[in-house]
């Protein structure tokens, strides 16, 4: 549906031409111009736009001919339409060659006439809409953000081979390391990224209510149940259905999903009726699904069929030369959404990013960065707003802590290679190692 | 809104009553007349028709809280287009419709009254048009725009639950 008129505007110097026209358009809710020249019609374009133009192609000055191609520069998503007298027709036919959309002979057939414009309306509806979708799929579009570690480098391969398939893909590892955005990644590539992205989260939902939450019901199925309702796996319909934690889906629902995927059917709770689905299935876990099913709590015959392609994301830590370029998106994005200046982090913030561990992975390192914007006054990012850097002992200022600080810090900033650490604090890397012993510093 | 149906040549008296009989809400009425037209200043001799664009010129204003349309059996053309069934001017409250191309494809019992049902469609959306009414998308709504006199068939001659709804706003 339309959600503004569609604009049009009749070229031609015969007044009477340009005048029954405007008024039959008008009469079918157009929001109608017209102009007596090509020089008018380029002024009216530039001033109020247009979407479909009806150009005479026999004018005096500029013809039909010359503002079609001009209007083709000033406005390319305007649809232009040839009118001509049966003189004239060739001429027309070079306009089609030159992108007119159609042309039509005066008199018009009214019927002809209101089709052509119709069909032309609907095409820019069309063109309107696709923009509309590459807008939205460009700006929804997620990003793995990384520093070019090549563990994410894989990543990112493995998602583009995947990506186009329909093929069942697994997403493993720890909490927090983005299995979510990597699904997102694989929807935004794949044929289906006009359809639904349906997400579940398996893992905070009772069997009842899971089941219930997946393939929907039928009123009066069960007690509460006041009306029909649509599960997830029948809106992921020409879409992607991503199942989070789908270690943790009891045996009975893996059945369920298991018929449902070999079969491409299913029935809603108290339901009779048959559903016909099609959606690529997505699934992602932290738990060590292999172990899962040796110890019998995972049926194989499920886990064979979600486990076809596997993407295993790596924990932050064994990754660290991602922290910078992660934490500099982060802070550009707190910063936007909490309307706040901050030029980006102090050295001594950026070593603590790198040292820290990252037990919860992305995430908490996400988190981390929102609570120092948050806590930050000042134009940078300093150490001491994250929440795991302890406060400076300020009464202790001996060697020993003021030594084991500077070493903490400077094995940070060089990614904990103590080699190049070693030439910063122009030491030994033996010295080196001796001193981390010594302040109980160890590499992550 | 009451309505003066107006003659433009020769108008059959049973038709022009049966029409004005026949329009619905929210019409409460009007009168019937004759107006003295040129219709050979409008006529277009390579055409053999009748540029309803001048014709419609020749109607005189209404009153406030009437609409004025001209019935005619003359085939009427625009000057861009080969034919019309009628022409108004959109929210002027003046409008024409003829008869010429609205005549039932075969004769029956019931051509007569077929031919006014038809008449009185496109009148209804002739004053539909002069009362500020666009095109609707409603297949058997008056507004629906016809191309064809089968098409003047599938519509009735009354408006849509939306375009009154839009009448009753302007």
């Amino acid at each position: 549906m339309m959600t503004m008129p569609v604009r049009i505007l009749v070229v031609d110097d015969e007044q009477h031409i340009r005048n029954s026209l405007a008024a039959w358009f008008r009469e079918e809710g157009y929001d109608v111009s017209v102009a007596a020249s090509g020089r008018d019609a380029l002024a009216a374009i530039a001033r109020e736009g247009t979407h479909i133009l009806l150009v005479d192609i026999k004018m005096p000055g500029m013809d039909g001919l010359e503002l079609q191609r001009k209007v083709h520069e000033l406005a390319p998503d305007a649809t232009v339409i040839i009118m001509t007298a049966y003189a004239s027709v060739e001429t027309a036919v070079e306009a089609l060659k030159e992108g007119a959309y159609d042309y039509i002979v005066k008199p018009f057939d009214p019927e002809a006439v209101s089709r052509l414009v119709r069909k032309a309306a609907e095409r820019y509806a069309l063109l309107a809409e696709n923009r509309t979708l590459r807008e939205r799929i460009a700006g929804a579009s997620p990003a793995l953000i990384t520093g070019g570690s090549p563990a994410m480098v894989k990543v990112n391969e493995l998602v583009e081979q995947v990506a186009p398939t329909d093929t069942s893909v697994l997403i493993t590892g720890e909490s927090g390391t983005g299995k979510e955005l990597v699904a997102r990644l694989i929807h935004a590539r794949s044929n289906r990224r006009f359809g639904p992205f349906v997400v579940e989260n398996c893992g905070a939902l009772a069997e009842g209510l899971l089941e219930s939450e997946l393939f929907g019901h039928e009123r009066g199925a069960f007690t509460g149940a006041v009306g029909r309702h649509r599960g997830k796996v029948e809106m992921a319909n020409e879409g992607t259905l991503f199942l989070d934690e789908i270690g943790d889906v009891p045996p009975r629902v893996q059945v369920d999903l298991l018929r449902v995927l070999q079969e491409r059917e299913l029935k809603r709770v108290g339901g009779n009726e048959t559903i016909k689905v099609d959606f690529r299935l997505v699934t992602a876990t932290h738990r060590d699904l292999e172990a899962e099913v040796a110890s019998g709590r995972f049926r194989d015959d499920f886990y064979f069929r979600i486990n076809v392609f596997q993407i295993p994301l790596p924990p932050l830590r064994e990754r660290p030369g991602d922290v910078p370029a992660l934490a500099e998106h982060f802070l550009t994005q707190f910063s936007n959404q909490m309307n706040r200046r901050i030029s980006g982090f102090s050295p001594d913030a950026m070593a603590a990013l790198v040292a820290y561990p990252w037990p919860g992975n992305v995430r908490e390192l996400a988190n981390a960065i929102e609570r120092a914007v948050v806590l930050c006054r000042g134009e940078k990012i300093e150490a001491g707003h994250f929440p795991f850097v302890a406060p400076p002992a300020s009464a202790d200022h001996s060697l020993a802590v003021v030594e084991e600080a500077h070493i903490r810090r400077v094995l940070a900033a060089c990614s904990h290679n103590v080699a190049q650490a070693a030439r910063e604090l122009d030491i030994d890397r033996v010295t080196l190692y001796n001193k981390m012993k010594k302040y109980g510093i160890e590499r992550p | 809104m009451n309505v003066r149906l107006l003659g433009l040549g020769e108008l059959p008296p049973k038709l022009a009553e049966a029409v004005l009989a026949g329009l619905p809400r929210p019409f409460a009425g009007g009168e019937i007349g004759r107006l003295s037209v040129s219709i050979e200043r409008c006529y277009e001799r390579t055409r053999a028709q009748v540029d309803a664009s001048c014709l419609i010129e020749q109607i005189p204003d209404p009153e406030l809280g009437w609409s004025a349309l001209g019935l005619t059996g003359v085939d009427l053309f625009m000057p861009a287009l080969t034919y019309v069934f009628g022409i108004s001017h959109l929210g002027g409250r003046r409008g024409i419709v003829s008869w010429f191309r609205l005549h039932p494809e075969e004769e029956t019992a019931d051509t007569q009254a077929h031919l006014t049902r038809r008449i009185t469609t496109e009148v209804v959306h002739e004053l539909g048009h002069g009362l500020g009414l666009v095109h609707c998308v409603v297949p058997d709504c008056a507004m629906h725009r016809s191309l064809w006199p089968e098409g003047v068939d599938l519509k009735r001659p009354e408006y849509c639950p939306a375009c009154l709804a839009t009448l009753a706003s302007l």
